[in-house]
């Protein structure tokens, strides 16, 4: 069994034990591949009343790697118009890249991405598109 | 009895109930251990412990992580630095050491090739381009002029030649743009107007600077200041391009209002009213020259000019309708021959001018007016004196503020005047620029022409209609119907005169 199937059956049980804090739910976690999960900002915040989802993408090295985040866009959601986050889902985020270490999971990055949308005081006017070749920041 | 109080033992990751591995997050408890047995280490000064194979296989990870890298042996918790023991000895350090020094080697010699190939190219250029700006002296000065202030010989030239000559194919091809009209070419003529002739041990003029020179003591006779008036004809290149700017604009006027005459509008290079060119679109794969366009639009009529003289297709499209739209979107098409039309055009002007010089040399020995005009001596013209600075005898000391008096006077001499050597010379310069100019009147002339049969071709343009032979006559809805399908078929077939009269001739 690879290594990300054991942690991730360990993380799925701890979610199935101890719930989920406000304002994340886990939408799916049908496989060892793809989970999805739902953010909200609560309280008197830009993003108040709205509703996003994570998309989670882990390779067999989770979580020696880390896994591949980012908003989901389609029909029933939308991406947050947020400085580090592009129109097209992508999130910037040192933890997601440089900064990820073993001692996060699905669940503390869920709450890293919830402070990051409640922390953000003003709304940018349009969404950054996604430009190709843009670095990480 | 008292019982003695034991000395406190710090504890080790080994005497923890439950182990939880921050890293798989497995978990062991004391009385119920793996078999086989686990390390488990505690690495740093907070609460997290691992096992030692989960923690050694993340710092290996993060270490061929570029991004990671420096997180490697940092707890990510309490950020204490992991101590590693390993066997290290010290032939691997060498060949670590030798291993780094090799890749910084190889990065020097990367950026060494890469600014070498860089620099041997752009020195190759730089030759191209020299040798090209000595042939365009050569051309445009004449073969005289030339030899004074050049010859074939680069160990000849003045140190400036080697900035200036390198220069020139550039600034003929930027003054074809907008941009630059002629400014690029002021310096240029700047220094060499007023530059000492070149001295070689057989230039052309050789026995000429000899008798210059032992004549330098003596006052030239009946002149009384050894420069030349600032008013003189020819002008020196350095009034000529004080006044080209001048000379171009009010052309460029007086085009325009021949444009204006003859094609009923204005063209859209005219003064001003031409917008930034936002776009360039290279279409270097599209075929051939295309035809000129010319719309005849519903509000303006808008004439493509043909920029610049050599014919160079840049094509500047611009919108019917508001000034703004027209200013807002032009876009400058280039394709491979309007870049080769403009360019190769650019890099002709010193051969077109010394044709045309030479040819109106040919023309002037008919007529007094233009040998006048373009100052062409019948006779050699005296040697020219050499320079003096200063009012008086040499030797005599004049005063600081003198000095630079006629210091300044000398300057504004040589600059509007040129130097008597310049003066002297045959001023092959001067009816190679007329030339030029009339070329490009010539040219545009032409160009107008060409604009213009266009337009007419346009206008004039009718559709040839023909007859419905050959198409089934019961198809067609005609006003008088036919008597007899079949024969009315057939005399159509025929052709018109045998058509019954009755059926409209088409």
């Amino acid at each position: 069994m690879a290594v990300s199937t054991r942690r991730l059956q360990k993380e799925l049980a701890d979610i199935k034990r101890d719930g989920t804090p406000v304002g994340i739910t886990l939408l799916s976690a049908e496989d060892f591949a793809t989970w999805y999960l739902s953010v909200e900002v609560l309280g008197n915040t830009v993003y108040e009343g709205e509703k996003f989802a994570l998309k989670f993408r882990f390779d067999g090295q989770y979580p020696i790697s880390a896994p591949a985040v980012q908003f989901v866009v389609d029909d029933t959601y939308q991406a947050p118009v947020h400085p580090h986050v592009y129109s097209n889902g992508h999130i910037c985020a040192s933890i997601l890249g440089s900064e990820w270490s073993p001692v996060l999971s699905v669940v503390s990055v869920c709450v890293t991405i919830q402070s990051m949308l409640a922390s953000c005081k003003v709304r940018p006017a349009i969404p950054y598109p996604r430009v190709r070749g843009r670095s990480e920041h | 009895m008292a019982t003695v109080a034991q000395p406190q033992r710090v504890p080790t990751v080994d005497d923890l109930r439950v182990k939880l591995c921050y890293i798989c997050r497995e978990e062991e408890r004391f009385d119920n251990p793996e078999d086989p047995p686990r390390a488990w280490t505690h690495p740093c000064s907070c609460t997290l412990v691992a096992h030692e194979s989960c923690l050694l296989q993340w710092i290996k990870a993060a270490q061929q992580d570029p991004g990671k890298a420096n997180n490697a042996l940092k707890c990510p918790q309490c950020g204490a630095t992991y101590e590693l023991e390993s066997e290290n000895p010290r032939i691997l350090r060498f060949l670590n050491a030798f291993n780094d020094a090799l890749s910084t080697a190889g990065k020097v010699v990367t950026v060494v090739g890469i600014v070498s190939l860089a620099t041997s190219f752009g020195f190759t250029i730089y030759v191209v381009a020299t040798s090209y700006g000595a042939f365009a002296v050569k051309e445009f000065l004449g073969e005289e002029m030339y030899n004074l202030l050049l010859t074939d010989e680069p160990s000849n030239w003045p140190w400036h030649a080697f900035i200036h000559l390198p220069i020139i194919p550039f600034s003929l091809i930027l003054s074809r743009t907008r941009l630059f009209d002629s400014f690029p070419l002021v310096p240029l003529f700047l220094t060499w107007s007023s530059s000492p002739p070149v001295r070689t041990s057989s230039s052309s003029i050789a026995s000429p600077s000899s008798r210059w020179r032992s004549s330098s003591s003596a006052w030239p006779q009946g002149s009384s200041s050894p420069f030349t008036s600032p008013i003189a004809w020819p002008p020196t290149p350095f009034m000529a391009m004080v006044f080209l700017p001048f000379i171009r604009i009010a052309y460029r006027r007086l085009f325009n209002t021949l444009t204006k005459y003859v094609m009923g509008t204005l063209p859209e290079s005219a003064g001003g009213a031409a917008g930034p060119i936002r776009r360039v679109v290279l279409a270097l794969g599209e075929e051939g020259p295309g035809p000129l366009r010319v719309h005849i639009g519903a509000n303006i009529q808008q004439v493509n000019p043909q920029d610049a003289e050599g014919g160079a297709q840049a094509q500047q499209q611009g919108n019917e309708g508001d000034d703004n739209v027209a200013a807002a979107e032009r876009t400058l098409r280039v394709t491979t021959s309007s870049l080769g039309r403009f360019i190769g055009g650019a890099l002709l002007i010193p051969t077109i001018s010394a044709r045309m010089g030479s040819l109106l040399y040919r023309l002037s020995k008919h007529s007094s007016w233009l040998r006048a005009f373009l100052a062409i001596r019948d006779h050699p013209a005296p040697p020219a004196p050499a320079i003096r600075l200063y009012d008086g005898p040499p030797g005599s000391n004049a005063g600081l503020l003198k000095q630079v008096g006629s210091g300044m006077v000398a300057g504004l001499h040589i600059m509007a005047g040129g130097t008597p050597t310049w003066n002297a010379a045959d001023p092959v310069w001067w009816r190679n620029a007329v030339g030029l100019g009339l070329f490009v009147v010539a040219k545009d002339c032409v160009r107008l022409l060409h604009l213009y049969l266009t337009k007419r071709e346009l206008e004039s343009r009718k559709v040839k209609s023909r007859s419905f032979a050959g198409v089934d006559i019961r198809e067609l809805d005609l006003i008088d119907q036919p008597l007899h399908p079949e024969t009315a078929g057939a005399g159509a077939g025929q052709g018109a005169p045998s058509v019954p009269a009755d059926v409209p001739a088409v």
